[in-house]
């Protein structure tokens, strides 16, 4: 399984970088909602739509897309 | 050498070799709850365990497990280790869980019949509904005490006691010209509410004993029967039926003991551990008040059987499942003692 984005249906929330178990224990900034300090996460939002920086990173455990309320974020 | 043939039928599959015995690995994925026993334990690495929180989150139609066929050897390890029977190795047709040599585990779940109550709070509580409870209640005329009879001379049709009615035993036609009232007798309960509401005081109550002495009641007439049924495919052998049963009538024995700890530090919530768990055991914690902070998971650890599913999953490593102890058959072979001893950490 693959992490996909559709940049498309993305609105920005940013709700799937805070839920990111990964992301949060690589930049422990973004669980309180702020912007990661870091490149080396698996994705951010960038110019209001989610962009992945280390999708290989990902361990598919399907939380982003459990939260994301657009099915901008998936596995497949 | 003699080949595996594989068979795939939507998300379970068999795979066959047909040699001096014939010998078929059968994976059912409806059964299969993700804990990867079989994949650390296959002595050849054939078994790749698939990402199964993101399969069991997203309802993806993937396996969760894979079997290469051209590694698997059939000897059976993962059909013995799987705790809840997904994988099973049959040897000319008999299942090896039947064979004397090779050890099972002693896990079992049973209801005694004679002792339940047929409460259904097992069937409830049951996180995989592999219970079934079906129950014959008595006859509820049997069980009421008296009945009532109304005066149609004093009577004056106003359906107060019909309104009133919690049993909606009594029916009344306010035709003017041919007024009735119309009591179901299997329906009233004895409640006696109709008589104490009645303006004309029209409501006669015929007590079947005294009102104040014991009921005329047969006991035999008031046993709710039925039976129960665990199926044992679903079943993991959790032990909520018999942590709620109120009268002890469910037993279970479950595959491994262990304990489950959950390092606070690494946890960031994500839920996976709570989706994957086929025991409910583990949840997010209720509020317990305003600036108050609790554990990140909650859990019944009671109902653990220690499968390490959540331990697998954890995006960020923070489930550990240790398992103290495995209940299986005793073995003659050492190496199958050996492999069932290193599932304990």
């Amino acid at each position: 399984m693959e992490l996909k984005v559709n940049q498309d249906n993305c609105l920005g929330c940013g709700v799937c970088v805070v839920a990111c178990p990964v992301n949060v224990s690589i930049s422990p900034e973004v669980e309180g909602g702020h912007g990661s300090k870091t490149e080396e996460v698996i994705m951010m939002v960038e110019n209001g739509v989610i962009k992945l920086f280390s999708p290989e990173k990902c361990n598919k455990c399907g939380t982003c897309q459990v939260f994301c309320p657009t099915d901008a974020i998936w596995l497949e | 050498m003699i080949a595996n043939i594989k068979q795939v039928e939507d998300k379970d599959f068999n795979i066959k070799r047909s040699a001096e015995d014939e010998r078929k690995l059968s994976y059912k994925d409806h059964v299969c709850i993700g804990c990867g026993i079989c994949a650390k334990t296959c002595p050849v690495e054939a078994i790749e365990l698939g990402n199964i929180a993101a399969i069991v989150r997203t309802d993806a139609n993937i396996s969760k497990i894979n079997i290469n066929e051209e590694k698997c050897v059939l000897c059976g390890m993962c059909s013995v280790g799987c705790p809840v029977d997904a994988l099973d190795l049959t040897i000319d047709n008999v299942s090896v869980s039947e064979l004397e040599m090779y050890p099972k585990y002693t896990s079992s779940a049973t209801i005694d019949d004679e002792t339940c109550i047929y409460c259904k709070a097992c069937e409830v509580a049951c996180p995989r509904e592999a219970i079934t409870v079906s129950r014959d209640l008595p006859d509820r005329s049997k069980l009421v005490s008296g009945e009532i009879e109304i005066d149609d001379e004093t009577c004056v049709y106003c359906g107060i006691c019909e309104e009133l009615c919690p049993a909606e035993a009594i029916y009344v036609t306010k035709d003017p010209e041919n007024p009735e009232i119309v009591v179901d007798t299997d329906a009233c309960v004895y409640c006696l509410v109709c008589k104490r509401a009645c303006p004309m005081d029209a409501i006669m109550a015929a007590c079947r004993s005294c009102s104040y002495g014991e009921y005329d009641i047969d006991p035999a007439d008031a046993v709710t029967t039925g039976n129960t049924f665990i199926d044992d495919e679903l079943c993991v052998r959790c032990g909520w039926c018999e942590g709620v049963c109120p009268v002890d009538a469910a037993k279970v024995q479950k595959p491994f003991e262990g304990e489950l700890l959950v390092d606070e530090e690494k946890c960031s919530t994500c839920g996976a551990c709570i989706d994957i768990c086929p025991c409910d055991v583990l949840s997010f914690p209720e509020s317990t008040g305003f600036g108050q902070t609790s554990a990140k998971i909650a859990r019944d650890q009671e109902y653990c059987i220690s499968c390490g599913a959540c331990a697998n999953i954890c995006p960020v490593e923070a489930i550990e499942v240790k398992r103290t102890a495995i209940n299986y058959t005793p073995t003659k072979s050492k190496s199958w003692t050996d492999k069932l001893e290193s599932l304990k950490s």
